[in-house]
């Protein structure tokens, strides 16, 4: 405990220098302002800033980035919440409360709980890194491919918990989501599979591309259809900021979103993903009204966003304790202390105290930050609302081109897109919800690779599966959510028949 | 706002004027990296392209274009106007091993390309976990002979640095343990020190804190000389198997067709850099191996093409190993 | 609820969306039909998209038959100006975006896009893509510094 408070005032002590606050808050500035702008991600800004930290010194520099990095997390709930376009897997969630929110009036308060409860979420996880980085990697070190499987198939039996219709439709946009993210290149055999021979098509579907098209481009064409629905966006601005009843009422799904977020991004699988997904099925689970859900329950955005927040910072004990980059931001990371000849390890803990428990300490400063830069913004994102919708879609689709288009250079990215917002119309038009299909495309292709992983591992064996005690557990939870999700839906159609 | 504007026009009148070899470079110069960023690719195209860009008086700019094993971006590259401003970060896999695994390749790395000259490379390590029972290369050998039924060896996606390299050890050790594909060296890595697969091969930039840490050992390194970065671990030459020698190696190439003193002036640039003191540094730290002398020319660069295309091409057609 | 009884089909809109993943299915198959399926320990490339794609025309099945049985809604009004307009723009950026550049590929598609609308107002619009297109060209291009063609035939990049 001692050992903690030293290392915290070295990490503090680093982290407070002039040079790496301004540092740290430049890199919460443009990680706002890029997360906010669709499509424009973390990974794209970190690279292009990736020749400035040449200039500064290591420690700076990773501050920096890493403020970029969980500045984009927070600004893409603003997107999220403000015109229903997740640019983040992590802000799929967000959008099913936050945009009902804004619609109804109240984008000031979910803005609020989504800075506060990602500023908890991130002051709580800043301690859990802190105090329990070594241990918790050894634990993480126990999932094999076995484990992960079993974690994947409970992420998707949460996503049935997603859906606000009907159960069997939620399945099936789970599986077309799957079946979607099979598209590409074969991992194993190098084959490529459902590209219809097109090149660009062999490394997948980009996610922001696809959730641009079926959240972003199709929610602009169902606004268009319906002109009377769009205008409660611009017309009624409630409160700015969330009332302490508001409050009161966020801050136990803060907490649990909290734990859940953090314990599920120090998987080194990029296991952050699932976090603000098991925190809102478990939001729904245990609300009294679940039908809430869906149509602007505050507590649908204050568990979501505190468990990406928390997520978003345990992603980094793989990262600080083992060396190993647990996604493709974190790989970000490992260049640029590469560039300084820093290759991360085991030992940059011991080797380099500073520049280790200086990021730590630098997190939470971060975090302060990011609520003190968002707090002031809010009114600003909702004044945005007022602009007047026949301007306001053509300002949404040339950003989201632009920031589709700086993914991977790539133009046949914006015509994919293009192709998705088709789709997702065609979707909505058929009483699908894209929500549950982006999330099993996010788990598809870890789960695919996982699967084949465990199974070449145990040569084919399934019981490799329920002989593994952490992956029976995880599978046995997975039926519990499934059971728990499909009785009533079922019940429901009986008691519907019976009537007759 | 007028500010940014009249920024604007006054790039557009500097950059109006023609691009002639003489004035070359009078704008900045795009780097396509055909890997993600942070990559050992990505890292060294940095470190070389900053030394370059203060060395040309203009700014290389590096435009990370991934896919397909980094062919999409070679693809790219390879179209791209022969003027000298969009120049690659070619690489082991994209020019050497793309020919034998990709039949639709859209490039061809020894006829397409003006040479520029070889960059920093990254040698090869044999790594297993760290319980795994053989202690050297020796005993390594004749354990995965003996028990290839049984072993499981990771790698990074077909075409992937970990893929190639460990088929061709496995085609020079005629053996055929069960090969497990993780998407990138990250995940791979991470069941490796977890002790769920037994042993892999790849960049020294990727394994060497984890082999100085102990959470995995090392067998070899596979160049004729050992590495500054692990001094004590021996090359295969001395542990006994001298014919496994290969390195990620990445080579800056410009479009076919452009004229020769640009092409003399970037090399000029690439071998300033990798002479520089602190670049040189940067590159060492990564366990990186520099090209000297004669190995800069872009002449040698051209035969060590085709020589590396002639040695994949087999292996890789033996192991099956063909994407589409 | 009601307006669906007595018919054959009593959720048009389920059928529709049932079909139209059993169709989703037969193109899936249809192109991982020379996918090797492999076996269970080494798993090829073809045995997971064809059994998401059984998986996805059972589904589709299912809820057509479904339609039969349980009344939902009717189908929706389709409409074709906001598909094509807004689509229309979408791919008229990316097309231009690499030869003409940000400079002539945005204005173009805020243009087109704004026809969409159905409210359009043609010196609003021009004032609105110029002044639009302008403010990215300072904040994607000179302050985030992405990498994005300007007007590659004017200025070379």
């Amino acid at each position: 405990m001692e050992d903690l408070f030293g290392n915290l005032a070295l990490g503090f002590a680093t982290a407070l220098s002039v040079q790496n606050l301004l540092l740290c808050f430049v890199g919460c500035l443009v990680g706002t302002l890029i997360g906010v702008l669709p499509g424009v991600g973390p990974i794209a800004t970190i690279a292009m800033l990736l020749p400035l930290t040449f200039k500064v010194d290591p420690t700076g520099a990773l501050i920096m980035l890493a403020g970029i990095y969980y500045g984009a997390q927070y600004g893409g709930s603003t997107t999220a919440i403000l015109v229903n376009i997740p640019g983040e897997a992590t802000s799929v969630v967000t959008v099913l409360d936050g945009h009902q929110m804004a619609r109804q009036g109240r984008a000031g308060i979910a803005l609020g709980i989504a800075a506060i409860g990602s500023f908890i979420a991130g002051t709580v996880a800043t301690f859990v890194i802190a105090a329990l980085g070594l241990p918790l990697t050894r634990l993480a070190l126990l999932f094999g491919p076995a484990e992960y499987f079993s974690l994947m198939a409970m992420g998707l039996a949460f996503a049935v918990v997603l859906a606000r219709g009907s159960v069997l439709k939620a399945i099936a946009m789970i599986v077309v989501g799957l079946l979607l993210s099979t598209v590409g290149t074969d991992l194993e055999t190098g084959e490529e599979r459902l590209t219809f021979g097109l090149d660009d098509l062999s490394d997948g579907v980009d996610f922001a591309v696809l959730a641009m098209g079926i959240f972003g481009f199709a929610e602009i064409l169902r606004n268009l259809d319906s002109p009377e629905s769009r205008d409660v966006v611009g017309t009624a601005i409630g409160r700015l900021l969330p009332s302490r009843d508001d409050l009161r009422r966020a801050i136990f799904p803060i907490l649990r979103g909290t734990g859940l977020g953090a314990a599920l991004g120090i998987l080194p699988g990029n296991g952050a993903v699932l976090g603000p997904f098991a925190a809102y099925s478990l939001e729904k689970k245990i609300a009294r009204d679940p039908s809430r859900f869906g149509r602007g329950a505050i507590e649908g955005i204050a568990g979501p966003e505190a468990a990406n927040n928390a997520g978003a910072q345990t992603a980094f004990i793989p990262l600080l304790t083992l060396g190993i980059p647990p996604n493709a931001v974190m790989a970000l990371m490992v260049g640029a202390m590469t560039i300084h000849g820093i290759i991360p390890g085991p030992q940059v803990m011991t080797k380099n105290p500073a520049l280790f428990w200086g990021m730590v300490a630098s997190m939470w400063i971060g975090n302060l930050m990011l609520l003190v830069i968002n707090l002031p913004l809010i009114g600003l994102w909702v004044r945005l609302l007022k602009v007047p919708y026949r301007l306001m879609f053509p300002a949404i689709l040339l950003f989201c081109c632009i920031g589709i288009y700086s993914i991977n250079n790539n133009p046949s990215d914006v015509l994919f897109a293009a192709f998705f917002g088709l789709a997702g119309y065609a979707l909505i038009k058929l009483g699908y919800e894209p929500a549950p299909l982006l999330l099993g495309y996010v788990l598809g292709r870890l789960m695919e690779e996982k699967l084949r992983q465990a199974l070449v591992l145990s040569r084919g064996s399934f019981l490799t599966f329920v002989e593994r005690p952490v992956s029976a557990g995880l599978l046995l939870v997975a039926v519990v959510v499934l059971v728990a999700a499909v009785m009533p839906a079922i019940r429901r159609r009986r008691e519907e028949a019976f009537q007759e | 706002m007028t500010r940014t504007i009249l920024g604007l026009l006054a790039a557009v009148a500097l950059a109006a004027t023609p691009a002639t070899a003489q004035t070359y470079p009078s704008r900045p110069i795009v780097m396509i990296v055909p890997f993600a960023a942070g990559g050992p690719t990505d890292v060294i195209a940095r470190i070389v392209g900053e030394h370059m860009s203060r060395t040309l008086g203009q700014q290389i700019v590096v435009e990370n274009v991934a896919g397909a094993g980094g062919t999409t971006g070679i693809t790219r590259g390879a179209q791209a106007t022969p003027d000298g401003y969009t120049i690659m970060m070619g690489h082991m896999g994209t020019h050497g091993a793309a020919p034998a695994l990709y039949p639709r390749l859209r490039y061809d790395p020894t006829k397409d390309f003006a040479p520029i000259g070889l960059a920093a490379g990254t040698p090869i390590l044999i790594v297993a976990r760290k319980n795994f029972p053989p202690k050297t290369l020796q005993e390594f050998v004749a354990y995965v002979k003996a028990n290839a039924a049984k072993i499981n060896q990771a790698h990074a996606g077909v075409g992937s640095v970990s893929h190639t390299t460990c088929t061709m050890l496995d085609h020079q050790l005629a053996i055929k343990p069960t090969q497990v594909a993780y998407r990138g060296t990250g995940p791979a890595l991470n069941d490796l020190v977890g002790g769920q697969v037994d042993f892999m091969c790849d960049q020294i930039v990727n394994l060497v804190e984890q082999v100085k840490a102990g959470a995995i050992k090392a067998y070899a390194i596979a160049t004729p000389v050992r590495s500054p970065a692990l001094p004590d671990l021996p090359t295969t030459t001395e542990a006994g198997l001298p014919d496994y020698q290969v390195s990620a190696w990445n080579a800056v190439f410009a479009p076919k067709g452009t004229p020769g003193e640009i092409v003399a002036k970037l090399n000029d640039a690439l071998s300033k850099a990798l002479s520089d003191a602190a670049t040189r540094k940067r590159l060492l730290d990564l366990g990186g191996v520099i090209p000297e002398g004669k190995e800069r020319t872009p002449e040698y660069l051209g035969d060590f093409v085709k020589s590396e295309v002639a040695r994949w091409t087999p292996i890789l057609k033996a192991a099956g190993a063909v994407a589409n | 609820m009601t307006q669906g009884r007595g018919r054959t089909v009593r959720s048009p809109q389920d059928l529709a969306a049932g079909l139209f993943l059993v169709a989703v299915a037969l193109v899936a198959l249809w192109q991982g039909a020379d996918l090797p399926a492999g076996s269970l320990s080494q798993m090829g490339p073809g045995m997971l998209p064809r059994a998401l794609a059984v998986l996805t025309g059972i589904c589709g099945l299912a809820i057509a038959i479904g339609s039969l049985r349980w009344d939902g809604p009717a189908l929706e009004r389709w409409s074709l100006r906001g598909p094509l307009f807004i689509l229309g723009a979408i791919v008229i950026f990316g097309l231009a975006v690499r030869p003409l550049g940000l400079a002539v590929a945005g204005p173009l598609a805020l243009a087109v896009g704004a026809l969409a609308g159905g409210e359009t107002r043609l010196v609003e619009t021009l004032v609105f893509a110029v002044l639009l297109t302008l403010f990215c060209l300072g904040l994607f291009v000179v302050m985030l510094g992405l990498p994005i063609p300007i007007a590659p035939w004017l200025i070379g990049r």
